[in-house]
């Protein structure tokens, strides 16, 4: 299902690509990514652990020789965990210099949502909402579009750490 | 396209050159570390014009446009010397040299030069 | 491709090549200051870097260093045209090397990004003093002589006069250079030259154009060519208006009534159809013969970006995984394929091949880290008064790049220490009986997968008494003095903070460098020991590993985890036995073997692990040396010895945590990972 959702995207041209943006769901939801920064889309893979990470950072991949970190979406937004099944898929994006991929429950399809569509976010504080930074709106659904800077930076973790160094 | 050899014993002078003349008309097709590389690489390139630097080791500039002009009294050899290096010019130029660029020098300066020749 | 040429490798480029010259000079002026002597070689190599130096310099913009290579090019002009007999061999030793330090410390700025804008003046000034001075000093001091020209060339008459039978034109031209361009004679004469292609006859004036009186008067007045030419006005015109550095041009067509008359002068023609070559320079004959000096780079070798190089090592790398991947595949697993298999091996020897030779491109000898010591040994040696002689066995011997670049500092430290502290003054060493000059010996040799780089020295050696007395009243010492052993007591001074008083010169610091030297070898995997005679002198060994891409590494399993420990730290591995386990009262675990007791840890807990296998009896204790001491870590088993491709873990993680004891991970053959250990930071606590 990936692969033929990355064979559309690549049949859009690059000016088009502003406006575009990858679903998938968690839970009920629908998320919407950037489709700029998403460089694949694959099938869950064997995750070597590494200690002493965030639980939400659920360890490595071997994708054709390269060592990509994977990160569990659910888990992110503190949401419990969920068995990994064949739908379960891992995009791949590249933020800063960095290459990560994104476990979500499953992907749906790229839409093109044009500014106009585009709203700021509600106030309400939810776990999820720390990284949505704008509303997508689809016909009569609506899709939360993810900041994916913040999404890779957890600044409530690493302000932890600085607490725990201060008092060792 | 107009093809050119680069004669200098110094790498970075010879790269200056060829990032100049990058999306030009002119194309270096060979490059030389000294006069006697020169003239190798001219009998076997037969390129449209020549930048050469007068001070080198093995050849100098001078011996080697004497010995291309005589192996080719058409070659269009430019000399590209440093400031203060006026005698060396003029021997240059009697033994055969086009014309003489004075290090430092902008592209404007190259390329005009060889709108003259070629 | 076109990032090929842009300012950023012309930037590399030069600091890239301004560098090596710098390195090259630099040697060369320790030879001469060290046989007091020139040969002309040289003056002229020195005269042609500097010359080099400036020139590039110059395009860059990098003007002081370009003013600074300047001056010191005309001082060594001087001395090759002059060859004065006596110079203040010394002082220009120093006025060099100080240049030399000037230009280091500009391109360290410019490798930095930022601006090189040290001001060079106070140098040059004392520079050209200096010229001055031997200058004046210099006996039968001539002009220089240029070199007699044959050439007597006023008038040009194309070597075929036939008769006129197509139409000529005849025109004026004066043209006039703008200001400031210099070698104005020079340029004139080279566009009338370039128009004699398209001219039947010219006559020029101020007549003697190339002659460098004329310089003035063109440039105040311009010249004057008259021109008999087929061609059209426009083609002339258009050639003449090509001209560099064209202020002005006056430009017309004359009678032919008024040209015959200018050119009708047959007593001033003169056919010059071959130019007589001036007499050059014999120096630059001299400079042939003396081809490659011993610095001189080979002409068979060329330069390679290192990202490039890397980007291949990496693919090879990826390609030695991927050749296993395919070859060890599960799937093939108790199937009868003897000509798969045949190929296999084959495909397997190749790859091999092909990862040894990628391997041996990074490899770099130690030749030009070492090089560097003679100058420091210089420059300690001049001002403390001492004469010391370095001696470089072995400095043929390679190790990979990424090494190279962590060696430069640690060895620098010890030979300034050597020096430093190790040699005596000389008339202390004359009492001793020993030579006057102190000697260091620095010397890189191969040991299977690891080189040797030992510094000796014939200094004073380390003082057991004294060192004890520091270790006592640094608490480092918990053992009764009687039972330390030499070497445990030559390697205190390893610790950080240790530093006897008299050890504090403005050299070698306040005992900060030494465990900085132990950091960074260690860093890459190296070790370092100390043995030493009182008044003999001291021996220090480097052990640094070849390379650090591939390391050897013991893989082992803790439930269904992967790990690789460096086979250079293992030093053994076995199951144990009920006897030799013991625990303390505060419940850590430890065993005992051979006298010596050691710490466990258990790498399923460390790590937070899954596993069956918690009993060490029914585990493996794989034996590591860490910096201080040894332990034994607790696995499930242990899966084999391999070589390993380490690659560091990636960006996002090490950005969100730097895990303690993980330095990387590989790819094992099955396609799955394994987390390579660092076992010095296996330990609890801090």
């Amino acid at each position: 299902m990936g692969k033929e959702l990355l064979e559309d995207m690549e049949e859009f041209e690059e000016d088009t690509q502003k406006d575009k943006y990858l679903t998938f769901k968690v839970d009920e939801e629908s998320y919407g990514i950037g489709i700029g920064i998403v460089t694949e889309i694959i099938g869950i893979q064997p995750i070597t652990q590494v200690p002493e990470l965030p639980e939400y950072i659920r360890g490595i991949i071997n994708l054709r020789g390269k060592i990509i970190p994977v990160m569990d979406v659910r888990m992110r937004f503190k949401r419990p965990i969920r068995e990994y099944s064949d739908r379960t898929c891992v995009i791949v994006i590249e933020v800063r210099d960095m290459s990560v991929g994104l476990i979500v429950d499953s992907v749906s399809d790229v839409l093109n949502i044009p500014e106009e569509e585009v709203v700021p976010p509600p106030e309400i504080q939810r776990n999820s909402n720390k990284y949505v930074n704008a509303i997508g709106k689809v016909g009569k659904s609506i899709v939360l579009l993810l900041d994916c800077n913040r999404l890779l930076k957890d600044e409530d973790y690493l302000m932890m750490k600085e607490l725990e160094n201060k008092e060792e | 396209m107009k093809t050119v050899l680069v004669v200098d014993d110094a790498a970075f002078m010879r790269l200056s050159i060829k990032n100049m003349l990058q999306g030009t008309d002119y194309q270096v097709v060979a490059e030389a570390e000294n006069g006697k590389e020169a003239i190798e690489k001219y009998l076997e390139h037969k390129p449209d014009i020549v930048t050469m630097d007068i001070t080198m080791p093995v050849m100098t500039g001078i011996e080697a446009v004497r010995e291309l002009v005589k192996k080719d009294p058409n070659a269009k050899v430019i000399m590209l010397s440093a400031m203060g290096q006026e005698q060396m010019v003029k021997d240059a130029i009697l033994s055969g040299a086009r014309s003489f660029i004075v290090k430092p020098f902008k592209q404007e300066i190259l390329l005009k030069t060889f709108s003259q020749f070629i | 491709m076109s990032e090929m040429f842009s300012n950023t490798s012309m930037l590399e480029m030069y600091i890239f090549e301004t560098t090596q010259l710098i390195g090259q000079l630099e040697n060369m002026m320790l030879e001469v200051e060290k046989k007091n002597s020139y040969d002309e070689g040289c003056v002229n190599e020195i005269f042609r870097l500097m010359h080099t130096i400036k020139g590039s310099s110059s395009m860059m913009l990098f003007n002081s260093i370009a003013h600074l290579a300047h001056s010191i090019e005309d001082l060594f002009y001087f001395i090759r045209e002059q060859k004065p007999l006596t110079i203040d061999n010394s002082t220009l030793c120093d006025l060099v090397l100080e240049g030399i330090d000037f230009i280091k410390v500009e391109l360290e700025k410019i490798k930095n990004g930022s601006e090189p804008d040290a001001d060079a003046d106070y140098l040059i000034n004392r520079i050209k003093e200096f010229l001055l001075f031997i200058k004046g000093g210099t006996p039968n001091l001539k002009e220089i002589i240029r070199p007699e020209k044959n050439k007597k060339q006023q008038y040009y008459i194309a070597p075929d006069v036939k008769q006129e039978t197509e139409e000529v034109n005849y025109f004026f031209a004066n043209i006039k250079f703008q200001k400031g361009c210099e070698m104005e004679n020079i340029r004139a004469y080279t566009v009338i030259n370039n128009l004699k292609d398209i001219s039947e006859e010219l006559i020029n004036f101020p007549e003697d154009i190339i002659e460098d009186e004329k310089a003035e008067y063109i440039r105040e007045n311009g010249f004057d060519i008259y021109i008999k030419s087929k061609s059209s006005k426009e083609d002339i015109l258009d050639l003449i208006n090509k001209t560099i550095f064209l202020e002005n041009l006056t430009f017309k067509e004359i009678e032919e009534k008024e040209a015959k008359e200018i050119f009708r002068k047959p007593e001033k023609i003169i056919l010059e159809k071959e130019i007589k070559i001036p007499k050059l320079e014999s120096t630059d004959e001299k400079a042939e013969e003396k081809q490659s000096t011993p610095n001189h780079v080979a002409q068979n070798v060329i330069s390679v970006s290192v990202t490039k190089l890397d980007q291949l090592m990496d693919l090879v790398g990826e390609m030695v995984i991927a050749e296993a991947m395919v070859t060890q595949n599960p799937d093939l697993k108790d199937l009868e394929l003897e000509n798969f298999h045949k190929s296999a091996r084959q495909l397997r020897k190749i790859t091999n091949e092909l990862q040894d030779i990628v391997m041996s491109i990074r490899m770099v000898p130690l030749s030009t880290t070492f090089l560097k010591m003679h100058r420091i040994v210089r420059d300690i040696s001049k001002k403390q008064g001492k004469e010391v002689e370095l001696q470089l066995i072995g400095e043929e011997t390679e190790v990979d790049k990424n090494i190279i670049e962590h060696i430069g500092d640690p060895l620098m430290h010890l030979i300034r220490n050597a020096v430093d502290h190790g040699i005596e003054d000389g008339d202390i060493r004359e009492t001793k009986g020993k030579n006057k000059a102190g000697k260091i010996i620095l010397e890189a040799k191969n040991a299977g997968s690891d080189v040797l780089i030992i510094i000796k020295d014939d200094g004073k050696g380390l003082n057991r008494d004294k060192l004890i007395e520091k270790g006592l009243e640094k608490n480092l010492i918990n053992k009764p003095i009687e039972e330390l052993t030499d070497k445990e007591v030559y390697n205190l001074i390893f610790h950080p903070g240790f530093s006897t008083k008299e050890n504090v010169t403005e050299f070698s610091g306040r005992g900060v460098g030494m465990d900085v030297v132990v950091k960074n070898l260690e860093a890459i995997g190296g070790s370092i020991h100390v043995d030493s005679i009182e008044d003999k002198g001291t021996t220090i060994t480097l052990k640094i590993p070849l390379t650090l891409a591939i390391i050897d590494g013991m893989n082992v399993r803790v439930g269904e985890a992967r790990y690789t420990i460096p086979l250079m730290n293992v030093r053994e591995s076995f199951r144990p036995v009920k006897e030799q386990l013991i625990s303390d009262p505060d419940g850590n675990e430890m065993i005992m073997l051979r006298g010596n007791c050691y710490p466990i840890y258990r790498l399923h807990e460390f790590y937070d692990v899954k596993t069956n296998i918690k009993n060490p009896m029914e585990g493996i204790l794989v034996m590591v040396d860490q910096t201080e001491k040894s332990s034994c870590i607790l696995v499930d088993e242990l899966l084999g010895q391999q070589p390993v491709v380490v690659k560091a873990l990636p960006n996002f993680i090490k950005n969100t945590k730097n895990i303690k004891g993980i330095g990387g991970c590989t790819l094992l053959g099955d396609g799955s990972i394994s987390l390579i250990l660092d076992v010095n930071g296996i330990e609890y606590g801090e």
